[in-house]
Protein backbone atom coordinates (compact mmCIF):
# COMPACT_ATOMS: atom_id res chain seq x y z
CA UNK A 1 0.00 0.00 0.00
CA UNK A 2 1.60 3.57 -1.04
CA UNK A 3 0.66 6.84 0.98
CA UNK A 4 -2.31 7.47 -1.50
CA UNK A 5 -3.84 4.40 -1.05
CA UNK A 6 -3.58 4.79 2.34
CA UNK A 7 -4.74 7.80 2.68
CA UNK A 8 -7.81 7.29 0.46
CA UNK A 9 -9.07 4.36 2.63
CA UNK A 10 -8.26 6.26 6.16
CA UNK A 11 -9.79 9.26 4.72
CA UNK A 12 -12.88 7.15 3.33
CA UNK A 13 -13.35 5.55 6.78
CA UNK A 14 -13.22 8.03 8.85
CA UNK A 15 -15.65 9.91 6.03
CA UNK A 16 -18.28 6.83 5.82
CA UNK A 17 -18.09 6.22 9.72
CA UNK A 18 -18.94 10.41 10.22
CA UNK A 19 -21.79 10.09 7.70
CA UNK A 20 -23.35 6.58 9.29
CA UNK A 21 -23.01 8.35 13.02
CA UNK A 22 -24.49 11.66 11.97
CA UNK A 23 -27.00 10.48 10.30
CA UNK A 24 -27.88 7.30 13.18
CA UNK A 25 -27.87 10.24 15.68
CA UNK A 26 -30.19 12.49 13.83
CA UNK A 27 -32.35 9.41 13.19
CA UNK A 28 -32.81 8.55 16.69
CA UNK A 29 -33.19 12.10 17.86
CA UNK A 30 -36.29 12.67 15.32
CA UNK A 31 -37.69 9.32 17.09
CA UNK A 32 -37.07 10.48 20.74
CA UNK A 33 -38.40 13.81 19.64
CA UNK A 34 -41.86 12.24 18.52
CA UNK A 35 -42.38 10.37 21.93
CA UNK A 36 -43.37 13.10 24.55
CA UNK A 37 -41.61 14.00 27.69
CA UNK A 38 -44.55 14.67 29.17
CA UNK A 39 -48.31 12.86 29.12
CA UNK A 40 -50.94 15.55 29.71
CA UNK A 41 -53.50 12.04 30.81
CA UNK A 42 -55.34 11.19 33.41
CA UNK A 43 -53.46 9.66 36.26
CA UNK A 44 -52.92 5.37 36.73
CA UNK A 45 -54.14 6.01 40.31
CA UNK A 46 -57.37 7.99 41.18
CA UNK A 47 -59.98 7.91 43.56
CA UNK A 48 -63.74 6.55 42.69
CA UNK A 49 -66.04 7.98 45.75
CA UNK A 50 -67.17 6.15 48.84
CA UNK A 51 -67.81 2.85 49.68
CA UNK A 52 -71.64 3.45 49.68
CA UNK A 53 -71.64 4.80 46.36
CA UNK A 54 -71.63 1.56 44.72
CA UNK A 55 -74.71 -0.56 45.08
CA UNK A 56 -74.55 -4.81 45.40
CA UNK A 57 -75.39 -6.54 42.47
CA UNK A 58 -74.36 -5.89 38.91
CA UNK A 59 -71.21 -3.74 38.64
CA UNK A 60 -71.17 -0.37 38.09
CA UNK A 61 -69.33 0.73 35.25
CA UNK A 62 -67.27 4.11 36.02
CA UNK A 63 -67.20 5.61 31.40
CA UNK A 64 -64.26 7.98 31.84
CA UNK A 65 -61.69 5.29 33.51
CA UNK A 66 -63.04 2.52 31.74
CA UNK A 67 -63.56 -0.32 34.43
CA UNK A 68 -66.49 -1.76 35.92
CA UNK A 69 -66.44 -1.57 39.90
CA UNK A 70 -68.16 -4.84 41.55
CA UNK A 71 -69.49 -5.07 45.09
CA UNK A 72 -70.24 -7.94 46.64
CA UNK A 73 -72.44 -8.39 50.33
CA UNK A 74 -69.36 -11.37 51.59
CA UNK A 75 -66.81 -10.55 49.70
CA UNK A 76 -66.28 -6.69 49.02
CA UNK A 77 -65.03 -4.55 45.81
CA UNK A 78 -63.25 -5.84 42.91
CA UNK A 79 -62.11 -3.54 39.84
CA UNK A 80 -62.00 -5.14 36.67
CA UNK A 81 -60.73 -3.21 33.28
CA UNK A 82 -63.41 -3.08 30.37
CA UNK A 83 -60.91 -3.18 27.97
CA UNK A 84 -60.65 -5.64 26.12
CA UNK A 85 -57.03 -7.42 26.01
CA UNK A 86 -57.94 -8.22 22.21
CA UNK A 87 -57.56 -5.17 20.16
CA UNK A 88 -58.63 -2.36 23.55
CA UNK A 89 -62.36 -2.37 22.84
CA UNK A 90 -64.64 -1.65 25.67
CA UNK A 91 -66.25 -4.55 26.71
CA UNK A 92 -70.01 -5.09 27.59
CA UNK A 93 -70.91 -7.05 31.38
CA UNK A 94 -74.29 -8.84 31.11
CA UNK A 95 -76.37 -9.65 33.93
CA UNK A 96 -78.04 -12.06 32.11
CA UNK A 97 -75.02 -14.31 31.87
CA UNK A 98 -72.65 -12.69 34.41
CA UNK A 99 -70.12 -12.58 31.55
CA UNK A 100 -68.01 -9.64 29.41
CA UNK A 101 -68.65 -8.97 26.06
CA UNK A 102 -66.56 -7.44 23.21
CA UNK A 103 -68.42 -5.25 20.79
CA UNK A 104 -65.60 -6.02 18.05
CA UNK A 105 -64.76 -9.28 17.43
CA UNK A 106 -66.93 -10.84 19.86
CA UNK A 107 -64.29 -12.32 22.85
CA UNK A 108 -66.04 -13.48 25.69
CA UNK A 109 -65.32 -13.25 29.12
CA UNK A 110 -66.21 -15.29 32.38
CA UNK A 111 -66.81 -13.62 35.51
CA UNK A 112 -63.94 -14.18 36.42
CA UNK A 113 -62.21 -12.02 33.40
CA UNK A 114 -60.66 -15.24 31.88
CA UNK A 115 -61.30 -15.96 28.25
CA UNK A 116 -64.33 -18.45 27.10
CA UNK A 117 -64.39 -17.63 23.38
CA UNK A 118 -62.98 -15.59 20.88
CA UNK A 119 -59.92 -13.81 19.65
CA UNK A 120 -58.76 -12.26 23.07
CA UNK A 121 -55.51 -13.45 24.01
CA UNK A 122 -55.71 -13.26 27.65
CA UNK A 123 -57.66 -12.23 30.42
CA UNK A 124 -59.27 -9.18 31.02
CA UNK A 125 -57.03 -7.13 34.04
CA UNK A 126 -58.21 -6.79 37.73
CA UNK A 127 -56.66 -3.18 39.64
CA UNK A 128 -55.77 -2.95 42.93
CA UNK A 129 -58.50 -1.05 45.16
CA UNK A 130 -56.96 0.14 48.56
CA UNK A 131 -59.11 2.66 50.92
CA UNK A 132 -57.52 6.29 51.34
CA UNK A 133 -56.87 7.93 53.79
CA UNK A 134 -60.20 10.21 53.58
CA UNK A 135 -62.39 6.91 53.21
CA UNK A 136 -62.52 6.74 49.49
CA UNK A 137 -61.88 4.18 47.43
CA UNK A 138 -58.46 4.34 45.14
CA UNK A 139 -58.21 2.67 42.27
CA UNK A 140 -54.58 1.57 41.09
CA UNK A 141 -54.49 0.67 37.11
CA UNK A 142 -50.60 0.21 37.48
CA UNK A 143 -51.26 -2.67 39.74
CA UNK A 144 -52.67 -6.02 38.21
CA UNK A 145 -54.06 -8.35 40.88
CA UNK A 146 -55.66 -11.82 40.64
CA UNK A 147 -59.25 -12.43 39.59
CA UNK A 148 -59.64 -13.50 43.45
CA UNK A 149 -58.43 -10.10 44.68
CA UNK A 150 -61.40 -8.56 46.93
CA UNK A 151 -61.16 -5.31 49.58
CA UNK A 152 -63.33 -5.86 52.60
CA UNK A 153 -64.70 -2.29 53.63
CA UNK B 1 -50.70 45.18 -29.92
CA UNK B 2 -47.48 44.62 -30.85
CA UNK B 3 -46.93 44.53 -26.55
CA UNK B 4 -49.56 42.22 -26.46
CA UNK B 5 -48.26 39.60 -29.20
CA UNK B 6 -44.89 40.31 -27.41
CA UNK B 7 -45.82 39.07 -24.23
CA UNK B 8 -47.55 36.14 -25.23
CA UNK B 9 -45.06 34.97 -27.24
CA UNK B 10 -42.59 35.44 -24.39
CA UNK B 11 -44.83 33.06 -22.94
CA UNK B 12 -45.84 30.30 -25.28
CA UNK B 13 -42.28 30.05 -27.33
CA UNK B 14 -43.15 27.19 -29.12
CA UNK B 15 -44.19 27.25 -33.27
CA UNK B 16 -47.98 27.21 -34.50
CA UNK B 17 -49.61 23.91 -34.06
CA UNK B 18 -50.56 23.33 -36.72
CA UNK B 19 -46.98 22.31 -37.59
CA UNK B 20 -45.23 19.33 -36.55
CA UNK B 21 -42.43 20.96 -35.04
CA UNK B 22 -44.98 23.10 -33.04
CA UNK B 23 -47.04 19.76 -31.98
CA UNK B 24 -43.89 18.38 -30.58
CA UNK B 25 -42.80 21.70 -28.88
CA UNK B 26 -45.91 21.92 -27.27
CA UNK B 27 -44.93 18.98 -25.29
CA UNK B 28 -41.11 18.98 -24.95
CA UNK B 29 -40.97 23.08 -24.13
CA UNK B 30 -43.87 22.78 -21.76
CA UNK B 31 -42.52 21.52 -18.21
CA UNK B 32 -46.31 19.70 -17.30
CA UNK B 33 -46.33 17.92 -20.32
CA UNK B 34 -43.00 16.84 -21.52
CA UNK B 35 -44.03 13.69 -19.17
CA UNK B 36 -45.30 12.25 -22.56
CA UNK B 37 -43.36 11.35 -25.22
CA UNK B 38 -43.74 14.24 -28.25
CA UNK B 39 -45.61 11.16 -30.79
CA UNK B 40 -47.26 8.04 -28.75
CA UNK B 41 -47.93 4.62 -29.93
CA UNK B 42 -51.83 4.61 -31.52
CA UNK B 43 -51.94 0.97 -29.87
CA UNK B 44 -50.60 3.04 -26.08
CA UNK B 45 -53.78 4.69 -26.32
CA UNK B 46 -56.25 1.81 -27.27
CA UNK B 47 -58.95 2.10 -24.12
CA UNK B 48 -59.46 -1.80 -23.81
CA UNK B 49 -55.28 -2.25 -23.08
CA UNK B 50 -54.67 -0.29 -20.09
CA UNK B 51 -59.01 0.87 -19.04
CA UNK B 52 -56.64 3.88 -18.23
CA UNK B 53 -56.72 2.64 -14.52
CA UNK B 54 -53.60 4.55 -13.93
CA UNK B 55 -54.70 7.85 -15.28
CA UNK B 56 -58.45 7.84 -13.51
CA UNK B 57 -55.95 6.87 -10.09
CA UNK B 58 -53.78 9.85 -10.38
CA UNK B 59 -57.04 12.43 -11.37
CA UNK B 60 -58.90 11.12 -8.09
CA UNK B 61 -55.82 12.20 -6.48
CA UNK B 62 -56.06 15.17 -7.74
CA UNK B 63 -59.60 15.66 -6.89
CA UNK B 64 -58.50 14.63 -3.35
CA UNK B 65 -55.85 17.00 -2.86
CA UNK B 66 -58.07 20.15 -4.40
CA UNK B 67 -60.69 19.27 -1.84
CA UNK B 68 -58.78 18.12 1.16
CA UNK B 69 -56.85 21.63 1.19
CA UNK B 70 -60.84 23.01 0.88
CA UNK B 71 -61.74 20.94 3.54
CA UNK B 72 -58.41 21.90 5.61
CA UNK B 73 -60.17 25.37 5.90
CA UNK B 74 -62.79 24.74 8.09
CA UNK B 75 -61.26 22.04 10.10
CA UNK B 76 -59.94 21.91 13.16
CA UNK B 77 -58.12 18.67 14.50
CA UNK B 78 -59.09 18.65 18.13
CA UNK B 79 -61.51 17.10 19.87
CA UNK B 80 -64.56 17.49 20.16
CA UNK B 81 -64.04 20.68 18.13
CA UNK B 82 -63.07 18.47 15.02
CA UNK B 83 -66.86 16.84 15.14
CA UNK B 84 -68.28 20.25 15.49
CA UNK B 85 -66.52 21.10 12.32
CA UNK B 86 -67.50 18.13 11.01
CA UNK B 87 -71.50 19.13 11.40
CA UNK B 88 -70.82 22.82 10.43
CA UNK B 89 -69.42 21.16 7.16
CA UNK B 90 -72.22 19.79 6.68
CA UNK B 91 -74.97 22.12 7.57
CA UNK B 92 -73.52 25.31 7.91
CA UNK B 93 -70.86 25.92 4.97
CA UNK B 94 -72.03 26.43 1.41
CA UNK B 95 -71.12 23.30 -0.51
CA UNK B 96 -69.37 22.09 2.43
CA UNK B 97 -71.51 18.45 2.04
CA UNK B 98 -70.73 18.54 -1.18
CA UNK B 99 -66.63 18.76 -1.16
CA UNK B 100 -66.98 16.42 1.86
CA UNK B 101 -68.66 14.04 -0.31
CA UNK B 102 -66.19 14.36 -3.19
CA UNK B 103 -63.17 13.89 -0.77
CA UNK B 104 -65.08 10.58 0.50
CA UNK B 105 -66.17 9.10 -2.68
CA UNK B 106 -63.06 10.00 -4.55
CA UNK B 107 -61.09 8.32 -1.81
CA UNK B 108 -63.57 5.15 -2.17
CA UNK B 109 -62.46 5.16 -5.78
CA UNK B 110 -59.05 5.85 -5.33
CA UNK B 111 -58.69 2.45 -3.30
CA UNK B 112 -60.57 0.24 -6.11
CA UNK B 113 -58.72 1.99 -8.74
CA UNK B 114 -55.15 1.37 -7.38
CA UNK B 115 -56.28 -2.04 -6.82
CA UNK B 116 -57.90 -2.75 -10.48
CA UNK B 117 -54.90 -1.05 -11.62
CA UNK B 118 -52.62 -3.22 -9.99
CA UNK B 119 -54.60 -5.89 -11.76
CA UNK B 120 -53.93 -4.79 -15.29
CA UNK B 121 -50.52 -4.94 -14.50
CA UNK B 122 -50.27 -8.36 -13.78
CA UNK B 123 -52.45 -9.87 -15.54
CA UNK B 124 -50.42 -8.32 -18.57
CA UNK B 125 -46.93 -8.95 -17.08
CA UNK B 126 -45.98 -5.61 -17.14
CA UNK B 127 -44.11 -5.90 -14.17
CA UNK B 128 -41.15 -7.57 -16.39
CA UNK B 129 -38.02 -6.23 -16.84
CA UNK B 130 -36.82 -3.92 -17.15
CA UNK B 131 -40.26 -2.70 -14.78
CA UNK B 132 -39.86 -4.73 -11.97
CA UNK B 133 -38.71 -1.75 -9.68
CA UNK B 134 -42.00 0.43 -10.72
CA UNK B 135 -43.87 -2.45 -9.88
CA UNK B 136 -42.56 -2.18 -6.27
CA UNK B 137 -43.23 1.74 -5.79
CA UNK B 138 -46.96 0.50 -7.36
CA UNK B 139 -47.11 -1.69 -4.11
CA UNK B 140 -46.14 1.29 -2.08
CA UNK B 141 -48.23 3.58 -3.82
CA UNK B 142 -50.77 1.57 -2.49
CA UNK B 143 -49.90 1.24 0.73
CA UNK B 144 -49.82 5.04 0.49
CA UNK B 145 -53.34 5.21 -0.73
CA UNK B 146 -54.72 2.26 2.13
CA UNK B 147 -52.46 4.92 4.78
CA UNK B 148 -54.00 7.86 3.28
CA UNK B 149 -57.17 6.49 3.95
CA UNK B 150 -56.91 5.23 7.52
CA UNK B 151 -55.63 8.43 8.46
CA UNK B 152 -58.29 10.51 6.83
CA UNK B 153 -61.34 8.70 8.13
CA UNK B 154 -60.15 8.97 11.66
CA UNK B 155 -60.57 12.88 11.26
CA UNK B 156 -63.64 13.12 11.47
CA UNK B 157 -63.50 12.00 15.39
CA UNK B 158 -66.99 10.27 15.47
CA UNK B 159 -67.68 6.89 16.39
CA UNK B 160 -65.90 5.01 13.53
CA UNK B 161 -63.15 7.13 13.70
CA UNK B 162 -62.26 6.71 17.14
CA UNK B 163 -62.51 3.13 17.20
CA UNK B 164 -60.68 2.59 14.27
CA UNK B 165 -57.92 4.40 15.69
CA UNK B 166 -58.02 2.45 18.64
CA UNK B 167 -57.96 -0.86 17.12
CA UNK B 168 -55.61 0.10 14.15
CA UNK B 169 -52.97 1.07 17.08
CA UNK B 170 -53.60 -1.91 19.02
CA UNK B 171 -53.27 -4.33 15.71
CA UNK B 172 -49.27 -2.19 15.62
CA UNK B 173 -49.08 -2.85 19.02
CA UNK B 174 -48.99 -6.45 18.23
CA UNK B 175 -45.89 -6.32 15.78
CA UNK B 176 -42.66 -8.26 17.86
CA UNK B 177 -40.22 -6.05 19.71
CA UNK B 178 -41.38 -2.60 18.75
CA UNK B 179 -45.00 -2.98 18.87
CA UNK B 180 -45.82 -0.92 22.22
CA UNK B 181 -43.38 1.76 21.18
CA UNK B 182 -44.89 2.16 17.83
CA UNK B 183 -48.36 2.26 19.40
CA UNK B 184 -47.04 5.50 21.50
CA UNK B 185 -45.26 6.76 18.29
CA UNK B 186 -48.88 7.15 16.83
CA UNK B 187 -50.95 7.79 19.76
CA UNK B 188 -48.12 10.23 21.27
CA UNK B 189 -49.53 9.22 24.51
CA UNK B 190 -50.72 5.78 26.07
CA UNK B 191 -54.74 6.27 25.14
CA UNK B 192 -56.32 8.03 21.93
CA UNK B 193 -56.81 11.17 22.56
CA UNK B 194 -55.98 14.48 21.14
CA UNK B 195 -52.24 13.74 20.88
CA UNK B 196 -53.35 11.04 18.72
CA UNK B 197 -55.81 13.18 16.47
CA UNK B 198 -53.10 16.14 15.54
CA UNK B 199 -50.79 12.69 15.07
CA UNK B 200 -53.10 11.06 12.60
CA UNK B 201 -54.05 14.52 11.10
CA UNK B 202 -50.27 16.00 10.14
CA UNK B 203 -49.33 12.00 8.81
CA UNK B 204 -52.93 12.90 6.66
CA UNK B 205 -52.50 15.96 5.27
CA UNK B 206 -48.72 16.26 5.05
CA UNK B 207 -46.28 13.49 5.59
CA UNK B 208 -48.70 10.56 3.26
CA UNK B 209 -49.39 13.06 0.59
CA UNK B 210 -45.71 14.20 0.01
CA UNK B 211 -44.80 10.53 -0.02
CA UNK B 212 -47.29 10.01 -2.32
CA UNK B 213 -46.83 13.07 -4.47
CA UNK B 214 -42.58 11.72 -4.62
CA UNK B 215 -43.32 8.11 -5.46
CA UNK B 216 -45.92 8.91 -7.99
CA UNK B 217 -43.33 11.25 -10.00
CA UNK B 218 -40.91 8.50 -9.99
CA UNK B 219 -43.69 6.12 -11.03
CA UNK B 220 -44.49 8.22 -13.80
CA UNK B 221 -41.06 8.78 -14.96
CA UNK B 222 -39.80 5.45 -15.45
CA UNK B 223 -43.35 4.16 -17.29
CA UNK B 224 -42.11 6.78 -19.88
CA UNK B 225 -38.35 5.64 -19.46
CA UNK B 226 -39.57 2.30 -20.37
CA UNK B 227 -41.27 2.75 -23.77
CA UNK B 228 -44.69 4.00 -22.65
CA UNK B 229 -48.25 2.14 -21.37
CA UNK B 230 -46.93 -0.96 -22.26
CA UNK B 231 -48.95 -3.43 -25.00
CA UNK B 232 -50.79 -6.64 -24.87
CA UNK B 233 -48.13 -8.67 -26.17
CA UNK B 234 -50.61 -10.29 -28.66
CA UNK B 235 -51.07 -6.98 -30.19
CA UNK B 236 -47.20 -6.74 -31.64
CA UNK B 237 -46.99 -7.93 -34.74
CA UNK B 238 -43.57 -9.10 -36.69
CA UNK B 239 -41.45 -7.80 -33.65
CA UNK B 240 -39.86 -10.53 -31.03
CA UNK B 241 -42.58 -9.97 -28.27
CA UNK B 242 -41.04 -10.25 -25.59
CA UNK B 243 -38.47 -7.74 -26.26
CA UNK B 244 -41.04 -5.01 -27.82
CA UNK B 245 -42.05 -3.57 -24.60
CA UNK B 246 -39.69 -4.52 -22.15
CA UNK B 247 -36.32 -2.98 -23.67
CA UNK B 248 -32.66 -4.29 -23.96
CA UNK B 249 -31.92 -6.26 -26.82
CA UNK B 250 -30.40 -9.44 -24.95
CA UNK B 251 -26.65 -9.18 -26.14
CA UNK B 252 -25.24 -5.45 -26.57
CA UNK B 253 -24.79 -3.98 -29.80
CA UNK B 254 -23.67 -1.02 -30.68
CA UNK B 255 -26.61 1.81 -31.09
CA UNK B 256 -27.97 1.87 -34.47
CA UNK B 257 -27.95 5.63 -35.86
CA UNK B 258 -31.39 5.05 -37.47
CA UNK B 259 -31.63 7.56 -40.89
CA UNK B 260 -33.21 11.30 -40.41
CA UNK B 261 -35.94 12.27 -42.66
CA UNK B 262 -35.59 15.05 -44.21
CA UNK B 263 -39.15 16.89 -42.20
CA UNK B 264 -37.24 16.08 -38.68
CA UNK B 265 -35.00 18.14 -36.62
CA UNK B 266 -32.96 16.16 -34.27
CA UNK B 267 -30.61 17.41 -31.54
CA UNK B 268 -27.56 15.69 -30.69
CA UNK B 269 -26.47 15.73 -27.15
CA UNK B 270 -23.69 13.03 -26.70
CA UNK B 271 -22.85 10.05 -27.66
CA UNK B 272 -22.57 7.02 -25.10
CA UNK B 273 -21.56 3.80 -25.54
CA UNK B 274 -23.76 1.29 -24.43
CA UNK B 275 -27.24 0.15 -24.60
CA UNK B 276 -30.57 1.44 -23.96
CA UNK B 277 -31.78 -0.21 -20.89
CA UNK B 278 -35.50 1.40 -22.45
CA UNK B 279 -37.82 1.14 -25.31
CA UNK B 280 -36.46 3.25 -28.49
CA UNK B 281 -39.05 3.55 -31.35
CA UNK B 282 -37.55 2.35 -34.58
CA UNK B 283 -37.93 3.78 -38.16
CA UNK B 284 -40.94 0.77 -38.65
CA UNK B 285 -42.48 1.62 -36.07
CA UNK B 286 -42.22 5.69 -36.56
CA UNK B 287 -45.52 4.53 -38.40
CA UNK B 288 -47.61 3.41 -35.56
CA UNK B 289 -47.44 6.81 -33.51
CA UNK B 290 -48.99 9.83 -33.87
CA UNK B 291 -48.46 13.24 -31.96
CA UNK B 292 -49.45 13.26 -28.45
CA UNK B 293 -51.14 16.79 -29.42
CA UNK B 294 -53.88 16.17 -29.49
CA UNK B 295 -54.56 12.45 -29.52
CA UNK B 296 -53.24 11.54 -26.13
CA UNK B 297 -54.04 14.39 -24.82
CA UNK B 298 -57.67 14.49 -26.25
CA UNK B 299 -58.06 11.28 -24.58
CA UNK B 300 -56.43 12.09 -21.32
CA UNK B 301 -58.86 15.23 -21.12
CA UNK B 302 -62.06 13.11 -21.13
CA UNK B 303 -60.94 10.92 -19.07
CA UNK B 304 -60.39 13.24 -16.97
CA UNK B 305 -63.79 14.74 -17.09
CA UNK B 306 -65.71 11.54 -16.79
CA UNK B 307 -64.01 10.45 -13.90
CA UNK B 308 -64.65 14.52 -12.08
CA UNK B 309 -68.22 14.12 -13.34
CA UNK B 310 -68.65 10.92 -12.05
CA UNK B 311 -66.97 11.82 -8.70
CA UNK B 312 -69.48 15.18 -8.81
CA UNK B 313 -72.70 13.45 -9.73
CA UNK B 314 -72.07 10.68 -7.01
CA UNK B 315 -71.48 13.70 -4.53
CA UNK B 316 -74.64 15.08 -5.25
CA UNK B 317 -76.62 12.09 -4.06
CA UNK B 318 -74.79 9.97 -2.03
CA UNK B 319 -73.52 11.68 1.42
CA UNK B 320 -70.40 10.51 2.68
CA UNK B 321 -71.35 8.91 6.29
CA UNK B 322 -70.78 10.71 9.70
CA UNK B 323 -71.65 8.66 13.19
CA UNK B 324 -72.19 10.21 16.24
CA UNK B 325 -69.75 12.13 18.37
CA UNK B 326 -66.48 9.36 19.66
CA UNK B 327 -67.70 7.82 23.13
CA UNK B 328 -64.92 6.11 24.67
CA UNK B 329 -67.10 4.67 26.84
CA UNK B 330 -69.57 2.49 24.00
CA UNK B 331 -68.32 0.39 21.45
CA UNK B 332 -70.61 0.72 18.80
CA UNK B 333 -72.14 -2.92 17.87
CA UNK B 334 -70.67 -4.27 15.62
CA UNK B 335 -67.76 -1.77 15.41
CA UNK B 336 -66.96 -2.09 11.45
CA UNK B 337 -64.40 -0.68 9.48
CA UNK B 338 -64.61 0.72 6.03
CA UNK B 339 -65.41 -1.87 3.49
CA UNK B 340 -61.79 -2.13 2.18
CA UNK B 341 -60.74 -2.82 5.86
CA UNK B 342 -63.27 -5.28 6.40
CA UNK B 343 -60.66 -8.42 5.37
CA UNK B 344 -58.18 -7.35 7.41
CA UNK B 345 -60.83 -6.80 10.15
CA UNK B 346 -62.10 -10.38 9.62
CA UNK B 347 -58.52 -11.80 9.66
CA UNK B 348 -57.87 -9.99 12.96
CA UNK B 349 -60.74 -11.67 14.42
CA UNK B 350 -59.20 -14.63 14.27
CA UNK B 351 -55.81 -13.77 15.88
CA UNK B 352 -54.69 -10.29 16.20
CA UNK B 353 -50.83 -11.61 15.72
CA UNK B 354 -51.39 -14.28 13.05
CA UNK B 355 -54.19 -11.54 11.18
CA UNK B 356 -53.42 -8.48 11.96
CA UNK B 357 -49.31 -8.61 11.97
CA UNK B 358 -48.17 -11.62 9.96
CA UNK B 359 -50.61 -12.07 7.50
CA UNK B 360 -50.72 -8.64 5.60
CA UNK B 361 -47.10 -8.15 6.09
CA UNK B 362 -46.71 -11.71 4.33
CA UNK B 363 -49.39 -10.51 1.41
CA UNK B 364 -47.00 -7.30 1.38
CA UNK B 365 -43.83 -9.08 0.80
CA UNK B 366 -45.24 -11.41 -1.81
CA UNK B 367 -46.65 -8.70 -3.79
CA UNK B 368 -42.98 -6.77 -3.53
CA UNK B 369 -41.59 -9.94 -4.35
CA UNK B 370 -43.16 -10.67 -7.66
CA UNK B 371 -41.31 -9.22 -10.00
CA UNK B 372 -37.94 -10.65 -8.70
CA UNK B 373 -39.46 -14.07 -8.32
CA UNK B 374 -41.03 -14.49 -11.29
CA UNK B 375 -38.35 -15.77 -13.74
CA UNK B 376 -40.77 -16.29 -16.83
CA UNK B 377 -39.58 -14.14 -19.41
CA UNK B 378 -42.96 -14.67 -21.29
CA UNK B 379 -45.68 -12.12 -21.10
CA UNK B 380 -48.32 -14.85 -23.09
CA UNK B 381 -50.86 -15.53 -20.91
CA UNK B 382 -50.40 -19.20 -22.10
CA UNK B 383 -47.14 -19.34 -20.60
CA UNK B 384 -47.97 -18.44 -17.01
CA UNK B 385 -51.08 -20.49 -16.29
CA UNK B 386 -49.85 -21.25 -12.95
CA UNK B 387 -49.06 -17.27 -11.83
CA UNK B 388 -52.33 -16.23 -13.07
CA UNK B 389 -53.97 -18.98 -10.95
CA UNK B 390 -51.97 -17.77 -7.83
CA UNK B 391 -52.45 -14.47 -7.90
CA UNK B 392 -56.54 -14.74 -9.14
CA UNK B 393 -56.62 -16.76 -5.86
CA UNK B 394 -54.96 -14.11 -3.96
CA UNK B 395 -57.56 -11.33 -5.60
CA UNK B 396 -60.86 -13.50 -4.74
CA UNK B 397 -59.84 -14.68 -1.21
CA UNK B 398 -59.25 -10.75 -0.19
CA UNK B 399 -62.65 -9.87 -1.69
CA UNK B 400 -64.29 -12.53 -0.06
CA UNK B 401 -62.56 -11.96 3.45
CA UNK B 402 -64.49 -8.49 2.63
CA UNK B 403 -67.39 -9.88 1.40
CA UNK B 404 -67.85 -11.58 4.42
CA UNK B 405 -66.75 -9.16 7.13
CA UNK B 406 -69.40 -6.77 5.20
CA UNK B 407 -72.43 -8.70 4.43
CA UNK B 408 -72.21 -11.69 6.95
CA UNK B 409 -70.77 -10.24 10.48
CA UNK B 410 -73.12 -9.02 12.95
CA UNK B 411 -72.78 -8.07 16.49
CA UNK B 412 -70.33 -9.28 18.49
CA UNK B 413 -68.83 -10.34 14.86
CA UNK B 414 -71.17 -13.19 14.97
CA UNK B 415 -71.34 -15.00 11.75
CA UNK B 416 -75.02 -13.57 10.05
CA UNK B 417 -76.12 -14.11 7.18
CA UNK B 418 -77.26 -11.09 5.26
CA UNK B 419 -80.74 -12.06 4.78
CA UNK B 420 -81.70 -12.33 8.61
CA UNK B 421 -82.78 -9.34 10.08
CA UNK B 422 -81.12 -8.67 13.55
CA UNK B 423 -83.72 -6.78 15.24
CA UNK B 424 -81.63 -4.33 18.11
CA UNK B 425 -77.84 -5.02 19.34
CA UNK B 426 -76.54 -8.05 22.00
CA UNK B 427 -77.24 -6.08 24.76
Amino acid sequence: MNRREFFKISWGTVGLAALVSGVGVSLAAVVRFLMPSVFYEPPQSFKIGEPGDFPFGPPTFLVAEKIFVFRDREKGFAVASAVCTHLGCTVAHFSSDQRFHCPCHGSVFAADGSVQHGPAPRALDWFEVTMARDGKLLVNKDKVVPPNYRLMV
Amino acid sequence: MNLIREIWQSIVRRDPLSTDKGKSELVFLNVWLHIHPAKVKKENMKFRHTFYLGFITFFLFLILLTTGIALMVYYRPYPPQAYQDMKDLQFAVFMGTFLRNMHRWAAHGMVICVFLHMCRVFYTGSYKKPRQFNWVIGVLLLLLTLSLSFTGYLLPWDQLAYWAITVGTNIGSYAPLIGGQLRELLLGGHSVGEGALIRFYVLHVAVLPAAMILLTIVHFWRVRKDGGLSRPVWKLKGKKEELVTIGAPAVAVPMQASAASKDKTYGLMEVVSGKPIFETVTPEEEEDTVFSYPYAFVREAVVLMATVTTVMTMSLFLNAPLEELANPAKTPNPAKAPWYFLGLQELVSHSAFLGGVVAPALMVLALLAIPYLDRNPSRRPRDRKLILWLFTIFVVANLALIVIGTFFRGPGWAMVPPWVHVVGGAE
